[in-house]
């Protein structure tokens, strides 16, 4: 029996307890494999540190205070999952869930396309044009939505912006935020766009990255323009894409600042997303509403981290072919 | 690599002295002292008119300056972010040891804990003051635990006399049912003016239909005991069907700027009419001066044209004593100083007001009667004699049932459901409200 030593020669076993000094020095020690591992885990101990401290304990403590109705006077008194029962079992609950749904799939989409197309044209730009544009692009995302709310609280006055345009063509005064019909997609305009700006230049990035000889041998080919995008540039663009779904809908479905300034929830519940439905009971001074609404923002966190995994599972992320 | 036992230590240590700075371990300012000797006391206020902001802060000056005990620390806390910035508070225990606190919301604070009995920290000459049709709204469980400050009709009818008239209509004789404001608001609704501006959204439906739920049913939604739901009694449909006409007809602002205690449509002539708490007299007299002379007030209309139904609550403004402060001695030394004390005090506020409110001390009246502008203010009278002896208290069980009522409501008026399907979802959402929250048997009637 032997083993091998780094140069590949051939030494005889040694005798149980014949220790040599070097292999004495390297007993003293960590094995090598996690020697070799101890920077990358000092490396990432602050932030493992931090994530614990501020959020994997809060998060735990969270869920152990849902089992209690929390009194800030009094002793908290244990209820069990009495709370979860509670929160899913009111209507409230999952109209605001549908409305924060509804809401990601007015503004992500719409954000995705009309970046994708001002990417596309930003690329065909010269350095100089395709800069100044790119400034004047990202300028909403630089806008706080309180700022944008009331910009847009403006436009859909009776005598603003948005009803003097329907006006051109004979229609209304439309009352845009106190229509139940209307107020959930006036809302959604100014959140696609304070998005469109990020995800323009995100998608410009992924744009760029994808080699023009490609572009080149597909007109050799005879593909139009609808062909290269549907055959090369989105499949290469998968990864952005995805991040930018995950991403797009988990921040749309938490919204809570535009239909807090610009309807307070209302008409009839019709802009009430599931984090101003928490906020809302929240601002409630009964301890009743302090034990819900920490139980419906775990719930939420959980329909969140669902709706994270559906995208995923819908577009599988792949390894970029050619980046 | 390797890195040593020491760097790593070092490491850590600096990790955990981050760490610290990050979470900024601060403790509250309850107990404190001023470099004086004088103990800190926490003071704040929920932000009403400018005008009223600057009273606070003379009087909290003058108190911090007419004794070395007590230094009071005033914060004007924005409406908005009142209930958030309050429980934050209480969370961490930086709760303030003074805070305003509506009338509504001192049954449901004792009986959480919240607030300290002012019996014993205040003297009992002052509590004896309080005129007795106010003592049952800060009076609970045999104790004192609010002192009041003063008292105010939520709904009173506010009428552009000029406007009336050039409509056809006499505003010396004011609609008296609500069928008769309807028509009013018809006639006064011409180009760009509506007729009429009252609420029409949920939060401010709940609150500012009270008086109304009262003038047509004679209860709230909730059997007496808060045992069971009451909103599908068919009165209920009624006040429904009021605010559905003004709003389905557009007699009122569909996409209104500001909510129902502003009086700003009116102000800025966009409205011939308006329902508004007493308090909007104030801002008339206070940011529209001229309004003054073209307007005539009148109790809100009655569903049957009975002027002796209520049509209001009287809600109003107190201040209380944080349960856990440790200075209870001092905060109340302070109310005492500001609502409790010289009459003087109080009666420049009301005059301050515009006589927009009403007093809710024996002496504070007395000290008003020999006040010309007091007694001879024409919207204080009618609102003194004929809104304020009809008023209910506000109702003491949780804003969920109010609200209910108000999403009703506005369901209703927005066409998203008809005034019995809204009414009968309410009678449902109240029903748990009873049921979760524990309310059967704990209201104040049998």
């Amino acid at each position: 029996m032997s083993v091998m030593n780094p140069t590949q020669e051939l030494v005889p076993p040694l005798a149980a307890g014949a220790a040599t000094p070097r292999s004495r020095r390297a007993d003293t020690r960590a094995p090598k494999h996690l020697r070799s591992n101890l920077t990358g885990y000092l490396m990432i101990a602050p932030m493992v540190i931090l994530l614990s401290i501020f959020v994997i304990g809060p998060l735990g403590y969270a869920f152990y205070l849902s089992g209690f109705q929390i009194n800030f006077y009094q002793a908290p008194k244990f209820v069990g999952l009495q709370f979860y029962r509670f929160v899913l079992t009111d209507d409230d609950f999952w109209s605001s869930l549908a409305v924060g749904l509804k809401f990601a799939l007015m503004v992500v989409p719409t954000a995705l396309v009309l970046s994708l197309l001002l990417a596309s044209f930003i690329k065909t730009l010269t350095k100089r044009a395709s800069g100044t544009l790119k400034t004047i692009v990202y300028v909403p995302a630089v806008v706080s939505p309180v700022v944008a709310s009331v910009i847009f609280l403006f436009i859909y006055q009776d005598e603003g912006f948005a009803n003097w345009f329907v006006g051109l063509f004979g229609s209304g005064p439309v009352a845009w935020l106190n229509s139940p019909v209307s107020a959930l997609p006036a809302i959604a305009v100014p959140g696609v766009w304070l998005a469109f700006g990020v995800s323009t230049l995100i998608l410009l990035a992924g744009l760029l990255d994808i080699p023009d000889s490609y572009y080149e041998s597909a007109e050799l080919d005879g593909a139009n323009f609808l062909q290269k995008l549907w055959y090369i540039t989105i499949p290469l663009l998968k990864n952005v894409l995805l991040y930018l779904l995950v991403t797009g809908f988990t921040l749309a479905i938490q919204e809570y600042q535009l239909p807090l300034i610009m309807t307070q929830g209302g008409p009839v519940q019709a802009t009430t997303t599931p984090s101003l439905y928490i906020f809302k009971n929240f601002r409630d001074q009964t301890p009743f509403s302090t034990s819900f609404s920490l139980t419906a923002a775990l719930l939420l966190f959980v329909v969140l981290g669902a709706v994270s995994i559906l995208i995923f599972r819908l577009v599988s992320s792949d390894k970029a072919i050619d980046a | 690599m390797h890195i040593g036992r020491r760097a790593l230590n070092c490491a850590m240590a600096a990790m955990v002295v981050a760490m610290l700075a990050v979470t900024g371990c601060t403790s509250s300012s309850s107990g404190q002292k001023t470099a004086n000797g004088a103990v800190i006391v926490n003071f704040w206020q929920q932000k009403f008119e400018d005008y009223q902001q600057a009273w606070f802060k003379q009087h909290v000056d003058k108190f911090n300056s007419s004794q070395k005990k007590v230094h009071i620390n005033y914060l004007v806390v924005p409406a908005d972010t009142w209930a958030q910035k309050l429980k934050a508070a209480q969370a961490a225990g930086k709760q303030p040891d003074v805070a305003t606190t509506n009338y509504g919301a001192i049954p449901a604070g004792v009986k959480n804990g919240q607030f300290a009995a002012l019996d014993g920290l205040l003297p009992a000459a002052a509590l004896a003051d309080i005129k007795d049709n106010v003592k049952g709204f800060v009076h609970v469980n045999g104790k004192h635990f609010a002192y009041p400050m003063l008292v105010e009709p939520s709904t009173v009818l506010y009428i552009r006399k000029d406007l009336a008239t050039a409509a056809g209509l006499d505003p010396n004789t004011p609609p008296k049912t609500w069928a008769e404001l309807v028509t009013w608001a018809t006639k006064l609704t011409k180009g760009k003016v509506k007729g009429m501006t009252m609420a029409s959204v949920a939060p401010d439906l709940g609150w500012s239909s009270w008086g109304l739920q009262y003038n047509a049913c004679g209860h709230l939604p909730v059997s007496p005991d808060w045992s069971k739901p009451a909103a599908t009694d068919s009165c209920y449909e009624k006040v429904v069907g009021l605010y559905r006409s003004l709003y389905q007809n557009s007699l009122m602002p569909r996409q209104p700027k500001v909510g129902y205690a502003d009086a700003t449509p009116y102000g800025q002539g966009e409205v011939a009419m308006m329902a508004d708490g007493s308090w909007a007299v104030g801002q008339l007299k206070q940011t529209w001066p001229s309004l003054v002379a073209k307007t005539v007030v009148a109790p809100f209309p009655s569903v049957d044209g009975d002027p002796t139904k209520p049509t209001a609550t009287l809600g109003g403004w107190t201040l209380t004593v944080d349960a856990k402060s440790k200075q209870k001695q001092g905060a109340a030394s302070f109310i005492n100083y500001l609502l409790a004390g010289d009459p003087k005090i109080m009666a420049d506020f009301f005059q301050l007001t515009g006589f927009s409110k009403f007093t809710v001390r024996e002496s504070v009246d007395q000290a008003l009667a020999a006040n010309k502008a007091a007694t001879s203010d024409p919207f204080m009278k009618v609102i003194a004699d004929k809104v304020v002896p009809y008023g209910k208290a506000e109702p003491a069980y949780p804003f969920d049932i109010s609200l209910a009522m108000g999403k009703a409501i506005e369901s209703a008026m927005k066409g998203q459901s008809s005034p019995g399907a809204a009414l009968k979802t309410a009678d449902t959402q109240i029903g748990r409200v009873i049921k979760q929250q524990n309310l059967a048997g704990t209201g104040p009637g049998k």
